[in-house]
């Protein structure tokens, strides 16, 4: 199965915690999405918000700048 | 989703730019972590709430506060952030976020209901205030 992918790059806090969360709330427990954003302080905040929501953060990786985030919905 | 019921206050009590930019950023972002906030705005901060109310910023020199309030509008947009209110709407609509004049300074202050969106909370008095923070914290911004 395709995981769908979010671009949120240029983004600046806090749209991409906001973006990412619009998406999770459609989601059903267990679907994965990617999320790629290259705001600095979304390396933080948003393992912060996933912490908050009980959601799980798979994967964190970085690539040219790029803040890469595999989420799966609790 | 909400799973404890901790709230965060917020007394809002300036008309600045930079106190609405907080505003919104904060309770956007608390909607989407699922907290409740409410927001009490006193003061100049009763401004905020008015339609068509264009705040300016008060870290700069006078001459430059509106300007400057424009200039962030339009680098805040780049950033992603397109409507403010818009975002601050949704953050309401899903309930997680409150708005509530305050009915005292709004009287000393000549302002009315009307003068204030519609769909702001009905104003409140310190005591309902305080009681609906109670168990959370209070912050003044």
């Amino acid at each position: 199965m395709a995981v769908k992918t979010y671009n949120y790059t240029g983004l600046k806090c806090p749209m991409p915690v906001l973006k990412t969360k619009k998406e999770l709330r459609n989601l059903t427990s267990g679907e994965v999405i990617e999320v790629i954003a290259d705001d600095v302080g979304a390396k933080k905040d948003i393992p912060a918000l996933l912490n908050k929501s009980g959601d799980e953060l798979v994967e964190l990786r970085e690539d040219n700048g790029n803040l890469i985030f595999v989420i799966k919905k609790a | 989703m909400a799973e404890d019921a901790e709230t965060i206050n917020f007394i809002v009590k300036d008309k600045s730019f930079e106190k609405f930019a907080m505003m919104m950023i904060l309770g956007t972002t608390g909607d989407a972590m699922d907290t409740k906030m409410n927001f009490f705005f006193t003061f100049w901060g009763l401004n905020l709430l008015k339609k068509k109310f264009k705040p300016k910023v008060a870290g700069m020199p006078t001459p430059m506060k509106g300007m400057a309030a424009k200039m962030f509008k339009k680098r805040m947009k780049k950033f992603g952030i397109e409507d403010p209110w818009a975002m601050i709407k949704d953050a309401v609509d899903n309930g997680n976020m409150k708005l509530y004049p305050c009915q005292m300074t709004m009287e000393l202050m000549g302002i009315k209901r009307e003068d204030l969106l519609d769909w702001v909370e009905d104003p409140v008095g310190a005591a309902s205030f305080l009681e609906m923070s109670n168990g959370g914290r209070i912050v003044s911004l």
